[in-house]
């Protein structure tokens, strides 16, 4: 039922909003605030809308009339609390262009990666090297049989050669000697193992850890290896040459010097060791002073840096190949080394500290 | 070994420098490893003449001598004992000279009296090791004062160290590295025949007349002065066992004085790093050093029952070595023995009671060939290595016995002023036979990569020291020299073609790698792949040692049933490790002892076990340690604890599977926190095991706070990882997805996860995920439970959902965690 003081009220109310609207939202200081006087005119409890409720009071004839009043209120309001939150917005971003920038020193928010070990590292290099140049990996086991680490590979019996080997042994078994168990010495072990499950054509590279019972400055206990050989039907030394110095030249430096010299090494003939320029010094780059004074090559401007050589017809006899049908070449090299000259490691028992200020170098 | 170089260029004169020599040597395979010069640093020590010789006015020992060093006459106090008569001379260093450990010498008051330079004993030049008294120079040395004293004495040489490789034996003396730098060198450098000494005697009534006469070899053609030595016992060499002793020599010195060597000698031994002891002694080490052949030289008075005998002991036979130890030997220790028993170990070192002593004056010399693998079983059984057995046990030249021998008596003799046996024994119980060895030039081509004339490697073979014994075909074949023990195939004989010629001169050649089918083992990719992830989430990674103390694997109370070394280098490295837990644990006691607030750590390696197989197991484990805190930003650190450990796991596991593993409640190790921890699933099957490490086992390992250990099977992981096969691809949904939080109060015993997997089963399928958003304890929560907000995502594949659907399906989430979890819904 209509109530003509409705009208009255309604129309008062009306004008009371009108009046006031306008300035109490442009005073408003910021968004909340703005957002807080909007409310009081269209909130839920705001005085536009408690008048909108009084709606059904208000005569038939008038209703449609004063409803449109009260619309058109509502959008100035709102086209105004736009306006005023539009400047506000502006005069912020004004001021954050205009004001203090950011203290960009603060720490970055990110957890951080952690590091791969020098050995995994320096491994991850050379693999990639070897294996785009079409060599597979392989894995052996570290607790070996004697007979794979030695008699196979061409090592005589009672014979010198394994001087260098000084071989961990495992208890139970003969504590030394053909029937033994050992830890491996040396990864060429891979050599026996992987002839002897396949035929050529094989090359395959082979990281790992071996274990020697040396144990002073320059000698760690366990240390690692890498193997690599290529076994087919009339592989050469020049090939082996050819291997190693691009090899060597991708590692460290397409302009080291590669030099093969004579060796021994029972599974292998001919045999030889392979030097390269000191990369300490950059030899190659025929700063005589500084190789003079280099310490590492001592002055001699080269390091040694692996062995190699042609697989012996006895280790092809071992593993029941035809060592008249077949050749190949061995090289092995040691991951500690090689890692401890690319990454200037000064002494070989940081690798096996796990001190984080150390692995966090690389 | 050690090396002079002017004893190289006394057996092969060739123009070369030291470093050219060194150079080709090495790239021949004889590694020259250091040069050092010898008499190059005494610059200012001159010869002196003493002049006058007055004991200190006021110091008992000391003397005040006068010498003239070619320009003037010094004053110089001495404390030396042996200071000669006025006209000897001595070596003395003027004021300013530097002796070659760095001392300068400056003029000095020594006991109130001016001291102006010293005189010098050899071993304050390093040039002997005689520290007793000063140097004296020999009356035969004809030096005149203010001679450089290198010159006097003839010290300019340099010593090569030259690291050799087992396969060469006959470099283990001036000899045969001369022949090979001769062959290096284009320069034939055969070993030269000893001449006679001054003085022989007939050696035949020395020799019993059960010694075949085929037996004896005259030793020189040369004139000499016979004395008479018929007093001289006889004596006769018996070979038991032939295969471990095929040839004995024995040769006859008498009428020796034992005494000091001269001054060359010993400056010859020092310098190659031996004592020197008496001119007998050292002759026998120079000709060890020249000859690369050990030989023995044996009191002939002390050697009982005039004969020597080659055999194999009997077990527990003893005998006193030349060290003082008394030695027991087993039957397959090769002994030499006199009529009695034993007097020295073959090859290996001789026994004190019949060694020379100053007071020997016969002497019966051994020069043999032993088998190199019983002298290497004896020398390593007895643990007694000595120049002899190295040589021996490489192998030395078998026919190089009657030269040895010649030059060892013609040496003895004439250092001794004695007089040797023109013929001496030479038993040979097995007959050297050379090895006949096949060489084709076109197999060396094919092994090498690069064409040799055929003449070029016979050349080179011969200048080796083989001999052509036949040539068919394109086959020829050569003997190997006795000398080279190495020399048996076919291999070997391209080996010294190659070398000779220089590996330099082989080209080099683009590598041919025909690919294989198999490549790598997908494994080994899968291994790289968890480091890589690894990392990424944050680890470092270690490398510890595979062995550790079994007293380690207690205190981390991992499995102690290990696999153990024989032979560890101490007992905190003797045993392998059956977990990876400890050597990260290590790892971090000591990064907190320097002060380290975060550890973070992972290790991919093997753990190995004992097994039936011949060889253990070898497991290989990926292993993580979290301790200290998780860095967070500014000031927002905190305790690392199970979830960091768990979030680790799933962020590896989901870059390298492409899916997050399941935790579940369960049994875990002994040393993992029995509450705070978890089972790792994966496709149903267990792969390892994450949580905080029980605080037990924590307070053992002298970690502090909670330590998060997990440990995953990665053999197993990769066998589940190839079993889901590659991650592959779906289409986007195409109807949008609803969502719905529902939170609840539950008592604490119901898992989160349960509660999701049950609300989601509860949708009827339509809930495409349910995401814990909400976790609270404390205010308004009653005890025992907890608020856990869910967001439900719900969707149709099929068709967009209608609120009234989702509504439907809500109510039955609701409906259920009120059922089955008594949840008051909030
Ligand atoms: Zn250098």
């Amino acid at each position: 039922m209509a109530e003509p003081d409705a009208v009255q009220t309604f129309e008062d109310g009306l004008a009371d909003i009108r009046g006031a609207y306008e300035q109490a939202l442009r005073d408003a200081a910021d968004e909340p605030e703005l957002r807080l006087v909007n409310g009081r005119y269209v909130g839920p409890q705001g005085e536009l809308t408690k008048l909108l409720k009084l709606m059904p009071k208000l005569p038939g004839d008038r209703r449609r009339e004063l409803g449109q009043r009260a619309n058109a209120l509502k959008q100035e309001i709102q086209s105004t609390f736009d306006a005023v939150l539009d400047s506000i917005h502006r005069h912020a971003r004004d001021a954050e262009l205009t004001g203090l920038p950011l203290d960009v020193t603060l720490p970055g928010r990110w957890p951080m990666p952690g590091r791969l070990h020098p050995i995994t590292r320096i491994r991850n290099e050379v693999l990639e090297i070897l294996v785009s140049l079409g060599f597979d990996v392989a894995d052996g086991p570290e607790v070996e049989l004697y007979e794979n680490c030695f008699d196979k590979l061409g090592f005589p019996p009672d014979h010198p050669a394994t001087d260098e080997h000084d071989t961990f042994f495992i208890e139970g078994g003969p504590s030394s000697g053909r029937h033994s168990v050992l830890l491996r010495t040396q990864t060429s072990t891979i050599q026996i193992r992987e002839m002897s499950l396949r035929q050529p054509p094989l090359a395959i590279v082979s990281p790992g850890a071996v274990y020697r019972r040396d144990d002073d400055t320059t000698h760690s206990p366990m240390f690692f290896q890498l193997e690599g050989f290529l076994v087919d039907t009339d592989v050469t030394f020049a090939e082996l040459k050819g291997v190693l110095t691009l090899f060597l030249r991708r590692l460290f430096d397409e302009h080291v010097a590669v030099r093969f010299r004579a060796s021994y090494f029972p599974f292998v003939e001919p045999g030889g060791e392979v030097d390269m320029s000191c990369v300490f010094c950059r030899a190659w780059e025929g700063d005589k002073e500084r190789t003079a004074a280099c310490r590492v090559c001592k002055g001699n401007g080269w390091m040694e840096i692996l062995g190699c050589g042609m697989i012996h017809p006895v280790v092809f006899e071992n593993v029941g190949y035809d060592a008249e049908k077949y050749t190949g070449f061995a090289f092995g090299m040691g991951l500690d080394r090689i890692a401890m000259l690319k990454y200037g490691i000064p002494n070989i028992k940081l690798l096996y500290d796990n001190d984080v200020r150390f692995l966090s170098q690389f | 070994m050690l090396t002079s170089f002017r004893w190289l260029q006394e057996l092969c004169p060739i123009d070369a420098d030291v470093h050219e020599v060194a150079h080709r040597i090495t790239q021949a395979g004889l590694e020259v490893e250091a040069i050092e010069e010898k008499g190059a640093n005494l610059s200012g020590v001159v010869v002196a003449e003493v002049r006058t010789r007055a004991p200190h006015p006021k110091r008992d020992k000391l003397t005040l001598v006068t010498v003239f060093d070619g320009e003037a006459e010094h004053e110089v106090v001495c404390g030396a004992p042996n200071v000669p008569e006025p006209g000897g001379r001595v070596l003395f260093a003027r004021p300013g000279a530097i002796l070659p450990n760095g001392t300068t010498i400056e003029p000095r008051r020594v006991g109130g009296v001016e001291s102006s330079g010293m005189i010098c004993s050899e071993a304050e030049l390093e040039v002997g090791a005689d520290a007793e008294g000063i140097f004296i120079v020999d009356a035969e040395n004809e030096a005149l004062p203010g001679a450089d004293v290198a010159d006097a004495l003839d010290l300019h040489d340099f010593v090569l160290d030259i690291g050799l490789t087992p396969n060469r034996p006959d470099c283990l003396g001036h000899v045969g590295i001369a022949r090979e730098i001769g062959i290096l060198f284009g320069k034939r450098c055969e070993p030269r025949k000893a001449a006679g000494p001054r003085r022989t005697f007939a050696a035949g009534a020395s020799f019993q007349a059960d010694q075949p006469t085929t037996d004896l070899v005259k030793l020189w053609d040369g004139q000499s002065e016979l004395v008479d030595a018929s007093a001289l016992s006889s004596i006769s060499v018996e070979i038991a066992d032939g295969d471990r002793c095929p040839r004995y020599g024995a040769a006859l010195v008498s009428g020796v004085q034992v005494g000091p060597s001269p001054f060359w000698l010993r400056y010859r031994l020092h310098n190659l790093g031996l004592r020197t002891l008496s001119n007998v002694v050292d002759a026998t080490n120079l000709i060890l050093l020249e000859w690369g052949h050990p030989i023995h030289g044996f009191d002939l008075h002390r050697l009982r029952g005039a004969k020597v005998v080659v055999r194999l002991a009997k077990d527990g036979e003893t005998m006193a070595t030349l060290d003082g130890i008394e030695r027991e030997f087993t039957a397959d220790d090769l002994l030499i023995c006199d009529g009695r028993g034993p007097v020295a170990v073959a090859g290996v070192m001789g026994g004190s009671d019949s060694e020379i002593r100053d007071d020997t004056k016969d002497i019966l010399i051994e020069c043999a060939y032993f088998d190199p693998r019983s002298i290497r079983r004896t020398s390593r059984r007895l643990g007694l290595q000595t120049d002899s057995s190295h040589r021996f046990e490489r192998g030395v030249d078998p026919e190089a016995v009657p030269r040895v021998m010649a030059s060892a008596a013609s040496l003895i003799a004439e250092l001794g002023e004695g007089a040797s046996a023109t013929t001496a024994i030479d038993r040979v119980a097995i007959a050297h036979s050379p090895k006949s060895i096949a060489f084709r030039p076109a197999r060396a081509a094919r092994l090498l990569g690069t064409e040799i004339e055929a003449e070029d490697s016979q050349r080179i073979l011969e200048a080796v020291g083989c001999r052509l014994v036949d040539e068919t075909g394109k086959v020829f074949t050569f003997e190997a020299p006795s000398w080279r023990p190495d020399l048996g195939r076919e291999v070997d004989l391209i080996e010294e073609v190659a070398r000779v010629r220089g590996y330099d001169e082989i080209p080099t050649a683009v590598p041919r790698v025909r690919p294989s089918e198999s490549g790598t083992p997908e494994v080994l990719r899968f291994i790289s792949a968890l480091r890589t992830a690894a990392v990424t989430t944050g680890l470092y990674e270690a490398v510890n040692y595979a062995f550790l103390s079994v007293e380690d694997l207690q205190k981390a109370r991992v499995s102690t049933e290990v696999v153990s070394l024989a032979n560890p280098l101490s007992e905190e490295r003797s045993a392998m490790r059956t977990s990876l837990l400890p050597g990260l644990a290590g790892a971090a006691t000591r990064a907190q002892r320097h002060g380290a607030t975060e550890v973070q750590l992972f290790e991919l390696a093997r753990t190995f076990h004992p097994s039936d197989d011949p060889l253990p197991r070898e497991d290989t484990a990926l292993a993580i340690l979290l301790a200290g805190n998780r860095s967070g930003w500014i000031g927002d650190e905190q305790p690392f604890e199970f979830y960091d450990g768990k979030g680790v796991l799933e962020a590896i596991l989901d870059r390298v599977i492409g899916q997050r593993p399941d935790f579940t409640q369960g049994e875990v190790p002994a040393f993992m926190h029995p509450k705070r921890s978890a089972i790792v699933s994966l496709a149903g099957r267990a792969v390892g095991f994450v949580g905080e490490i029980h605080p037990d086992v924590g307070d053992a390992l002298e970690l502090h706070g909670r330590v998060v250990y997990a440990e995953i099977d990665v053999a197993l992981l990769h066998a589940i990882s190839e079993e889901l096969g590659t991650p592959q691809g779906h289409l986007l949904p195409k109807f949008p997805a609803v969502t719905r939080d529902i939170a609840m109060l539950v008592r604490e015993e119901f898992t989160a996860g349960e509660i999701a997997t049950a609300l989601s089963e509860a949708s009827g399928g339509l809930a495409e995920s349910v995401r814990l958003f909400d976790l609270y304890r404390g205010d308004q929560i009653p005890e025992g439970h907890r608020s856990l907000a869910f967001r439900m995502t719900y969707r149709d594949p099929e068709s967009t959902l209608t609120d009234k659907r989702v509504d439907k399906a809500h109510a039955k989430v609701a409906e259920l965690a009120r059922d089955r979890f008594q949840a008051t819904i909030r």
